[in-house]
């Protein structure tokens, strides 16, 4: 799979809930800030035609009103009257004169906007002079009356501001969180039916016959379900026909081996028979062995409270019970208790066959029970053998493998005592790995839900 | 001479128990099947039936159930091959002891003698032995199951021959039993290292009962090489 180009400081999230969210979420943010700026533009372009409609409407009335009296009175006039604030006028020879750019637009809407004020033709100004802007804060309009002066006005502009709704500005701000948490609640009903497939899986590679999935939901879902419902019908049918054959097999072979051990007492050579009875047991064992490796003991006996520091101590008292001269070499390290759920006699017999397989091959067996750390209890066999070549480290762990060296009778078994030791804890949602020790022997370790 | 009935559908397995039995002063009489079985039965009186659980028509379990309607007569059965619910099953319809097949017949002997002197106690005992679970000090023994729980219900591991002496002595709880007793108890189940080794079950099976302080001195010693289970016993 290509890897996502990504810079490393910009974590991508792992999950496929997360990165839908995150796209949808910019994707609204990015709309949302474009949404904003029109309506600030838009604002904007309000407020500067209110103002200049203001000031022009203003400055005319103003200008109406001086043009309207004699010459001789309109300097008390103007002195008289009342003006509104932000605004002055006065009577002057010239065009007014400032360091003041004019923008044309907003010279233009107020010019357009004075002529909203009635007045006769003839009393129109006869120059019009606008200077100042909207961020100049301050406006200059110069009207020359038709007899020669002029009349020079001051008014005062407000910046505009964009902001000027506050519940405008929370609506918004409300607006887009309901949206995000529409967005992210959406999502993740969409994504959910991948968690449960993958729940689903993972249930399967436990238990065979873990419960189907419901086949129900979009169109999609349910067709993956169907097919993933499939494909665990086909993968327990494969199983059980497994099973059968193999207790079939072990079926058909008890007879045999129970005649034969009823025969062997009939010898009459002690030697003999004791080498045929020893014979018959190792086939027996063998047989069994591949019986429990097919049967499916890990799954069909309940979960249940169980100390698994006494079963530790326990299994090791086992071995010492078959290996008493070996009652030096065997070590329990770990708490008294320690309760964990598990199936008892499938953990009993995993943890049997890795001692065993300390004990077997390398002659001692230290059995350290961990107490539970974020979440995993941990059991670690170590032995003082010769250990395991690095290449064998995991293929033990295949059914009748067997590494070379040990392919005799003394210390070698079927081959299943950890294929079958490792079934039982996936089985459990744990695991055993083999590992060498770097003061030499090797170290199984055990992995189990806490 | 004890009497045991054997039942098995296997001629060959059949006859060579037979002999096998015959040589360690038993006497045997042999069937095929149920209805063999059922012939045998009510011409003769036997001390012991040997059963095969896997038995053509009539199942090992229907006539288990049928012969326990008869007489409180001991049964050993034959299961397959460690099959759990198969020595569950057998236990509840009151067989006596089981053993997985191909058997060693060297066990199968010890099985029958122990069977035969457990016999001897009173019948109520025996009919309970195995089936129902027992309640002492505050911890359950389900025999059904094989295990162990303590006050909090949370299993604890045995090892076979702690299992096998906690059964005997909560059986016998608040009698005395001498270590002579126990192994005469246990011999039919353990073979070899167990004689020499029940002081060490004993102090294991304490350690396991009573290492918290919980159950101070459950299993008492007594003086002059005995031991006691001091507790009340509920059957449940």
């Amino acid at each position: 799979m290509r890897r996502w180009p990504w810079p490393r400081r910009w974590p991508w999230p792992r999950s496929l809930a997360a990165r839908t969210a995150l796209v949808l979420l910019v994707g609204l943010a990015v709309v949302q800030g474009l949404g904003l700026t029109i309506h600030a533009l838009d604002t904007l372009d309000l407020q500067r035609l209110a103002q200049a409609r203001d000031i022009g409407v203003r400055v005319a009335s103003v200008y109406r009103t001086v043009v309207t009296t004699s010459p001789a009175q309109r300097a008390t006039l103007l002195h008289d009257l009342e003006l509104p604030a932000g605004l002055s006028a006065k009577l002057a020879t010239a065009a007014p004169d400032a360091a003041l750019r004019a923008t044309p637009p907003f010279a233009r809407q107020i010019r357009t906007n004075m002529w909203l004020v009635s007045m006769p033709k003839l009393l129109r100004p006869i120059q019009v002079v606008i200077l100042g802007a909207l961020n100049t804060r301050r406006v200059l309009i110069g009207l020359r009356l038709p007899d020669g002066p002029w009349l020079n006005a001051t008014v005062k502009v407000y910046p505009p501001s964009v902001w000027h709704s506050r519940t405008f500005l929370l609506a918004f701000v409300l607006m887009t969180a309901a949206a995000a948490l529409l967005t992210l609640w959406a999502v993740r009903r969409l994504t959910a039916p991948v968690t449960t497939l993958a729940a689903a899986a993972e249930r399967l590679g436990r238990d065979v016959n873990a419960a189907p999935l419901p086949e129900d939901g979009p169109a999609e879902v349910a067709t993956a379900a169907a097919a993933f419902n499939l494909m665990a019908a086909r993968i327990r049918r494969f199983v059980q026909d497994r099973t059968f054959m193999l207790t079939a097999i072990g079926h058909d072979l008890r007879t045999p081996i129970t005649r034969l051990k009823l025969r062997t007492e009939f010898l009459e050579d002690e030697d003999l028979r004791a080498k045929m009875q020893a014979d018959l047991d190792e086939l027996e064992a063998m047989v069994s062995a591949t019986l429990a490796f097919g049967r499916d003991i890990a799954t069909s006996e309940p979960v249940s409270a169980i100390d698994l520091a006494v079963l530790a101590r326990t299994v090791l008292d086992e071995a010492l019970d078959a290996r008493p001269d070996i009652a030096e070499r065997l070590h329990y390290e770990g708490p008294e208790h320690l309760t964990v759920r598990a199936r008892s006699i499938a953990l009993k017999r995993a943890i049997a066959n890795l001692v065993a397989n300390a004990v077997n091959h390398g002659g001692s067996a230290r059995v350290l029970v961990r107490p539970p750390h974020s979440g995993v209890v941990t059991v670690e066999i170590e032995d003082e053998g010769p250990g395991i070549p690095p290449a064998e480290l995991d293929r033990v762990f295949q059914p009748f493998h067997r590494i070379e060296s040990s392919r005799n009778r003394e210390t070698g078994g079927v081959g299943l005592g950890l294929p079958i030791a490792r079934n039982i804890l996936r089985a459990h949602g744990g695991d055993v790995t083999l590992a060498n020790r770097p003061m030499g022997g090797a170290r199984a370790t055990v992995s189990l839900p806490a | 001479m004890p009497h045991i009935l054997v039942i098995d559908d296997d001629r060959e397995i059949r006859d060579l128990l037979a002999r096998f039995l015959e040589r360690h002063s038993f006497r045997v009489t042999a069937a095929r099947d149920g209805r063999e079985a059922r012939r045998a039965w009510s011409n003769g009186h036997y001390h012991l039936v040997v059963l095969d659980l896997m038995l053509p028509g009539e199942s090992g379990l229907d006539l288990a159930r049928w012969l326990r309607g008869q007489s409180p007569v001991p049964i050993v059965m034959l299961t397959a091959m460690g099959e759990e619910t198969d020595r569950i099953i057998g236990l509840e319809l009151g067989a006596d002891d089981y053993l997985p097949k191909p058997f060693n017949p060297r066990e199968l002997l010890a099985r029958i003698r122990a069977v035969l002197r457990r016999a001897g106690e009173t019948e109520v005992q025996r009919a309970d032995a195995g089936v129902r679970s027992l309640r002492f000090g505050g911890w359950l023994l389900e025999p059904a199951r094989r295990r162990l729980l303590n006050p909090e219900g949370v299993e604890v591991a045995l090892t076979g021959g702690e299992y096998d002496l906690l059964v005997a002595m909560v059986e016998r709880a608040n009698r005395v039993l001498t270590r002579d007793m126990l192994l005469d108890l246990l011999r039919g189940r353990q073979a070899g290292p167990f004689d020499r080794a029940i002081d060490v079950a004993v102090s294991r099976l304490r350690r396991k009962l009573e290492d918290d302080g919980r159950n101070a001195q459950l299993i008492k010693t007594v003086r002059g090489g005995g031991y006691v289970l001091a507790a009340s016993v509920e059957r449940l």
